[in-house]
């Protein structure tokens, strides 16, 4: 039947491959398996192939995609600018409107529950009694990486949406609150919100925005992605930056095509008030830390020295623990749907920071941070860098409240 | 019992895939030739390879072995059918290191390989500009080189034993860290034999030391000529860069566009330049090839400040052949080879011919050995396109040819120059290669089809007569 969406990939995009394989060895699935049918050029093969004709929008084909991880590490290795992400999106769409069965499954979770912050602040307030009664033991295994891994829900402060101050001298800043992020990684909302204060910018976190929609458009949901899209275009268009401080969420804003370059990750957006002497730079030595590079910040918006020049700003010492950046298996909802493989990337990953002997883990993405706290234990500390940045200026007394 | 039932009971299931969609993604490799896979399969050990092989006799189908799928002459690609034996899963690599040798599966990386072999002080030499992705077993199938076998050699060189699976499913060990093995030299068989006389499970490859000291530098010509003069030169000079690489101006273009690394997009060719060794003698190469560089009109010379901005420029180099995609969907990569000193001559030959058939022709090549890797960038959905390719083809096959060339620099026969053998040997020798193929492999289930021209064994002898290969020929 070939292709029956507006969204599926589109000839350009897949001719864009010429099979030449450099993609193969930093794609997680593929290493995973050594299988053609596990890697970034197996997929465009086979998404080639739907559209011309040879191959159907199947469960098999399905399944092809369903095994991959959405990490992009495809991309940056790409000389042929093959923009895999869009392409799989695409893919994904086509196989919610054509694969029986698959229309409905988990918009549950990934529309109507991210769309609703009354249904997030509820599920929220159940798991932080489940965490005070020690009754997150009993979650089905499949979601217990998810619990196991959140941090603490007591004792958040308020949420950031509806927040405006700052002086403005530096711009006007408007903040994607996120939907998970601002419930269950509040603290770094409100971390972004005094830095970039601090750092001189004018800072609202409008109430007309929504979900980010970059769950939704990975999961095949592109109309949805569509609309929280066109929402969120709306509520941030007067601002000269958009900042977001999930990976997942600024790596989605960049695509936006009503935003343009006013997107911004967290990361880019504190190193560069760092750059201009805008926020300080601790003197402090405070010893090693190992930094871990989201999917969605490295291979997806290319931003690696951000980060880690914020943790130097704090008076660290970045350590290294894998030059290909592999993904850490959290993938938005893969740690539910390929509980298996979500395993055992989360297991290398947490090997690699163990085998540092440093302890303490700098993590710019709520998922990833989730998978490596799960997998490393009570022994390690893992927050994002731009946490560590404000605490350590607070140890130091220049931080602002 | 079907074949198909006896590889799932020797494989189990999960290592056998069947699903058409899993097929087609097997049926090909990076070049334009597509077969048509009946089953794939996974072998975790030459035990289970053996096994394959086995049946594969007793049912009477091909078997074609693949490693990552990077070869560029349809050597993977299972034009006649049968079972695609992949060899990923069969990757250990264990190091020796008072021979400084290695036993490595065949699906192993190659980048792997040094990878795993750098704590150590040592690494792989033969550095294909796909070794980021392709397998020890491709590399010795395809006699595999790279930038840096201007120096040191291709893939054979750094071969020094081989475990094969042979027809009937014989496993033997060939060669060995002796340094002149006894008997014949049945290893050198193997290498080169694009997977049509037996299936490589492992491979004992040599390693060297790391480099104590290297220089990388870029230099840009305003002249194709100019460029590849200063290739000769430095060769008459006595030196063995570690690496001679030529980019034309298209080809830089496209992979600046996508590395964005400052390249000089407005030199009509760009030359990388490597030594490696001691500091001073290095310091002193270096100076000598900037120099013969700027005699020859080079606009600017460029060394590499530090080891990312090396990484950067071999980035740009080995990534050359993807960059494509950006100006058209398909490419015809030529492999040829030429006498160095012919380069310049054959270089404004081919790009004569492109022009003449209006087709985008970039060029990315080993210079220092004459490895021209000329490449048309089209559209393979266009016919007429199509045509004027393989027309164009093999003409600048014929002019590499006439100008004392061989038919294949590295990359090997396959599919894709497999009916051009005649053009460089004759009747005798093919029958020889062919009557080699039949005594090893009888029931013909390797790789049928490949390297050998349909009718390359000849009954009759009367008559033939050995063509002569032309001087300073590379076969
Ligand atoms: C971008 C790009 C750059 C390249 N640059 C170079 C270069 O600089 N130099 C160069 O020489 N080549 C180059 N190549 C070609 C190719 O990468 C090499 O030939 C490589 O060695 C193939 O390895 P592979 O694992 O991908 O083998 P495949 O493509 O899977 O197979 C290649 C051949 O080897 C056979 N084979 C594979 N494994 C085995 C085995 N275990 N036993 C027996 N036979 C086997 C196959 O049947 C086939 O005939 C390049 C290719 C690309 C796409
Ligand atoms: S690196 Fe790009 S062009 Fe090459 S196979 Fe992968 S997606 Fe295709
Ligand atoms: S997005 Fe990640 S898992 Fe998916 S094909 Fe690309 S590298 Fe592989």
């Amino acid at each position: 039947m070939g292709w029956v969406t507006t969204e599926h990939p589109t000839r350009e995009e897949l001719d864009a491959c010429v099979q030449c394989g450099l993609c193969l060895p930093v794609c997680p699935t593929f290493r995973l398996t050594g299988r053609e049918t596990a890697s970034p050029r197996g997929r465009l093969h086979a998404m080639s192939a739907v559209g011309e004709g040879v191959v159907e929008v199947d469960e098999v084909f399905a399944g092809l995609l369903d095994f991959c991880l959405g990490c992009r590490a495809c991309e940056p290795v790409c000389p042929g600018l093959v923009p895999y992400g869009r392409a799989l999106e695409g893919a994904r769409a086509e196989i919610a409107e054509q694969v029986p069965g698959r229309k409905r499954l988990r918009r549950w979770q990934t529309t109507t529950i991210l769309g609703s912050r009354a249904a997030l602040r509820l599920g929220s307030l159940g798991l932080r009694i489940g965490q005070k009664l020690g009754l997150l033991r009993l979650t089905p295994a499949r979601y217990r990486r998810i619990t196991s891994g959140l941090r603490k829900l007591g004792g958040r402060g308020q949420p950031t949406l509806g927040h405006a101050g700052g002086s403005g001298e530096a711009g006007t800043v408007g903040l994607l609150a996120g939907c998970v992020q601002d419930e269950w990684f509040r603290p770094v909302n409100r971390t972004a919100v005094t830095l970039l204060e601090m750092a001189g910018h004018r800072v609202e976190v409008p109430r007309s925005q929504t979900c980010c929609g970059a769950l939704a458009a990975h999961d095949g949901k592109a109309g949805a992605a569509h609309v929280f899209a066109g929402q969120n275009e709306e509520a941030f268009e007067r601002y000269d930056m958009v900042v977001a401080t999930a990976a997942g969420c600024s790596a989605h804003l960049a695509g936006y095509e009503g935003l343009g370059s006013s997107a911004a990750d967290i990361t880019v957006a504190v190193a560069r008030a760092i750059d201009d002497g805008r926020l300080p730079v601790s003197e402090v030595d405070r010893g090693e830390m190992v930094i871990q590079d989201p999917c969605h910040l490295r291979h997806a918006q290319r931003v690696v020295d951000e980060p880690r020049r914020i943790l130097e700003a704090a008076g660290f010492r970045p350590v290294e623990i894998d030059p290909v950046a592999l993904c850490c298996g959290a993938a938005g909802v893969y740690t539910m749907a390929q509980p298996e493989a979500s395993e055992t990337l989360g297991n290398q990953k947490a090997d690699q920071v163990r085998s540092s002997g440093v302890t303490r883990v700098a993590s710019a993405n709520p998922g990833c941070e989730m998978q490596l706290r799960s997998h490393l234990g009570d022994d390690y500390e893992v927050a994002h860098p731009i946490e560590w940045y404000l605490a350590a200026l607070e140890e130091d007394g220049r931080g602002d409240d | 019992m079907s074949y198909l039932e006896a590889l799932r009971g020797a494989l189990g299931e999960a290592n056998v895939l069947e699903e058409p969609v899993e097929l087609h993604l097997f049926s090909k490799d990076a070049s334009l030739l597509r077969g048509q896979a009946n089953v794939v399969v996974f072998p975790q050990d030459a035990d289970q390879v053996s096994e394959v092989v086995k049946i594969a006799e007793a049912h009477k189908v091909p078997i074609v072995a693949r490693g990552a799928g990077t070869g560029l002459t349809a050597g993977a690609s299972p034009t006649e059918g049968g079972i695609v034996v992949v060899t990923t899963a069969i990757d250990s690599i264990e190091i020796d290191l008072e021979n400084r040798s290695a036993w490595v599966g065949a699906g192993v990386i190659n980048l792997d390989l040094s990878a795993a072999a750098a704590p150590h002080g040592l690494h792989f030499a033969p550095d294909p500009s796909s070794q980021s992705a392709c397998t020890i077993g491709g590399n010795v199938a395809n006699n595999s080189g790279g930038p840096h076998c201007l120096a040191e050699g291709s893939t054979t060189s750094h071969v020094l034993g081989l475990e094969v699976v042979l027809a009937g499913g014989e496993i033997v060990r060939l060669g060995g860290n002796a340094p002149d093995p006894i008997g014949l030299d049945l290893k050198g068989l193997i290498v080169g034999s694009e997977g049509t006389l037996g299936i490589v499970t492992k491979a004992l490859v040599r390693l060297l030391p790391l480099d104590p000291d290297v220089r990388t530098m870029l230099l840009a010509f305003p002249t194709v000529e100019s460029a590849a003069t200063t290739v000769s030169q430095v060769i008459s000079a006595g030196m063995v860069p570690a690496a001679l690489e030529l980019m034309d101006q298209r080809m830089v273009q496209a992979v600046e566009n996508w590395l964005q690394a400052g390249l000089p997009v407005d030199a009509a060719a760009v030359l990388l330049a490597e030594v490696v060794g001691e500091t001073e003698g290095v310091e002193a190469e270096a100076e000598i090839i900037a120099d013969l560089g700027r005699a020859n009109g080079a606009t600017s010379v460029e060394v590499a400040r530090d080891e990312t901005h090396r990484a950067t420029l071999w980035k740009g180099r080995k990534s050359a052949f993807g960059a494509i995609a950006q100006l058209a969907p398909d490419y015809y990569l030529h492999d040829a080879v030429v006498p160095r000193t012919r380069l310049v001559e054959t270089m404004s030959a081919v790009y004569e011919i492109a022009d003449r058939y209006d087709l985008t022709m970039l060029n990315v090549f080993h210079a220092g050995d004459g490895n021209l890797h000329p490449l048309v960038a089209f559209d393979a959905s266009d016919p007429e396109t199509n045509r004027k390719v393989h027309e164009a083809g093999d003409e600048i096959v014929a002019i590499c040819l006439k100008n004392g060339g061989a038919l294949s620099g590295e990359h090997g026969i396959g599919i894709e120059k497999r009916d051009m053998m005649r053009t460089t040997f004759t009747e005798l020798d093919l029958d020889a290669q062919a009557r080699l193929k039949e005594a090893v492999d009888p029931s013909g289930v390797f790789n049928p089809s490949k390297v050998l021209p349909a009718g390359s064994r000849c009954f009759d002898f009367g008559g033939v007569r050995r063509k002569e290969l032309p001087e300073g020929v590379w076969v």
